[in-house]
């Protein structure tokens, strides 16, 4: 393996938190919907997000499949056309494991820049398909969507990398 | 350094398993397959509803913390606009109280006239209440889903009101909540009738016009439709109970080149922010069946032998 410059080297991740994240994301495009905006268009898709982290930094483990089951639990949960999400998140996902080996030399910011063309591209197989189902354009606002999703790819990119982060042995100096 | 502490564990060189274009080939096709049997047959409707119960634990994790954030909401309203609210209440049940008072004597008339006449009896439903928890996340469609299911006999179809008006109709029943299309939504249509003049229509959803507007399609350019007209449930169509208010007629624009008017109303019921609700049966359950369709004869009668 080569180490990028400036690299620090992590521990391995952990299958349950990857989940355990997944979940997460689930549980908070929920809280989205329930309790704040209702069914407004514009609020970013955390469960994208997190799907396109963990197939960029463990795509052994988190892939197109699971990108699919995950659309799948989605769309039911919208009540929307069953396999739109699931469609969009696995087109995702294959987009972020094509560019996994190159966009990990760049520094986060610029990160969230090339990652943005992906979660538009999701966005607009969602439109397309749901345009094509009849269903009713919902505004102008969602193109606000993808925009929210890659400012926050620095954020998740820091919360989600933090249990990696952890020093192997912690002693007085390294509580962490 | 302890030893499993590197993740330097080099992929396997031969035994990846399929490449992720023919996984996305795959997948692409499995969820293209779900959305045309969605959209066009009901076979996905199955695996819909296992999923559903499957997710509907993390639902419901999910909204305590709402729930509770709203009930505290309500605790720490100040008493001032929960009295404003009394007074309001006592002053539109004061309004109602004179109407509600003649209702069983008309009730009483119209049951004897129509004995009279020989009529059916007037067609009654039963009802039980519901909750509405959380608008629908589905950007494309005007939906909400409220706290009864299946288990509770919810039945696909059912009318739903608040105390303004029709709401909607219960589309998707699952075992514990339902999913109730609203009157707004572009796809749903409801038969009304104007209470003015006796005409019948079709109202359709207009989201595009605003997020609680119906337009009332298919009335001629030259309708006898005014501005504040109310719409009310016409009951043929053997779904909504007679005379339940849906709309008001907000602005008729006649134009030249079309032979329609096109008619914008505005929904009764409170389509947003909507709370309790009531959840009717179908009255198809109690109408005489529809009688059937008689097949074209097929003996076929020879011209010019009459």
């Amino acid at each position: 393996m080569i180490m990028r410059p400036g690299h620090q080297l992590l521990l391995p991740a952990n299958p349950f938190f990857i989940f355990g994240s997944l979940l997460a994301a689930l549980g908070l495009n929920m809280l989205q919907n329930m309790g704040l905006f209702g069914r407004a268009a514009w609020t970013p898709d955390f469960m994208a997000l997190v799907l396109v982290f963990w197939s960029i930094h463990q795509p052994q483990r988190i892939g197109v499949g699971v990108a699919f089951v995950f659309g799948i639990l989605v769309d039911v949960h919208q009540g929307a056309l069953l396999g739109q999400q699931a469609l969009a998140y696995t087109v995702l996902s294959f987009l972020a494991i094509a560019i996994h080996r190159r966009l990990l030399w760049f520094p986060v910011p610029s990160q969230a820049l090339q990652v943005f063309p992906l979660f538009a591209a999701a966005h607009a197989i969602e439109l397309i398909c749901r345009l094509a189902a009849g269903g009713a354009f919902p505004g102008w606002l969602i193109l606000l969507a993808p925009v929210l999703e890659s400012l926050l790819w620095p954020v998740v990119s820091v919360i989600l990398l933090a249990p990696q982060r952890r020093s192997p042995d912690p002693d007085a100096h390294r509580p962490l | 350094m302890p030893l499993g502490t590197l993740d330097d564990t080099p992929p396997p060189f031969f035994r990846q398993g399929p490449s992720a274009l023919s996984k996305l080939t795959l997948f692409s096709a499995l969820a293209l397959f779900l959305m045309v049997a969605d959209a066009r047959f009901e076979i996905a409707k199955p695996l819909r509803v296992v999923v559903a119960s499957v997710l509907y634990p993390v639902q419901w994790l999910v909204l305590q913390p709402v729930l509770l954030a709203q009930g505290g909401a309500q605790y720490f309203e100040s008493l001032k606009s929960s009295q404003t609210r009394e007074a309001a209440a006592h002053r539109q049940l004061a309004a109602q109280s004179q109407r509600a008072n003649q209702v069983e004597q008309l009730a009483l008339e119209n049951s004897r006239l129509r004995q009279l006449l020989g009529l059916r009896d007037k067609v009654s439903t039963s009802w039980q209440a519901a909750q509405v928890l959380y608008d629908a996340a589905d950007p494309y469609t005007h939906k909400v889903v409220i706290d009864r299911g299946a288990l509770e006999g919810v039945l696909a179809g059912s009318p739903v009101l608040d105390e303004n008006g029709v709401l909607g109709q219960v589309t998707r029943v699952y075992p514990m909540v339902s999913e109730v299309t609203l009157v707004t939504d572009r796809d749903q249509a409801i038969p009304v009738l104007n209470t003015r003049t006796g005409a019948r229509g079709v109202a359709f959803g207009d989201p595009a016009v605003r997020a609680n507007a119906l337009e009332l399609r298919y009335m001629a350019a030259n309708a006898d439709v005014q501005a504040g007209d109310l719409l009310t449930t016409s009951g043929v169509d053997g779904v909504y109970p007679p005379g339940l208010p849906v709309a008001r007629v907000e602005k008729v624009e006649r134009r030249v080149d079309s032979a329609f008017a096109r008619i914008t109303c505005q929904a009764l019921a409170l389509v947003s922010g909507v709370g309790q609700v009531m959840v009717l049966k179908p009255i198809a359950t109690q109408i005489a069946p529809r009688p059937a369709i008689e097949p074209p004869s097929t003996t076929v009668r020879k011209r010019g032998k009459r």
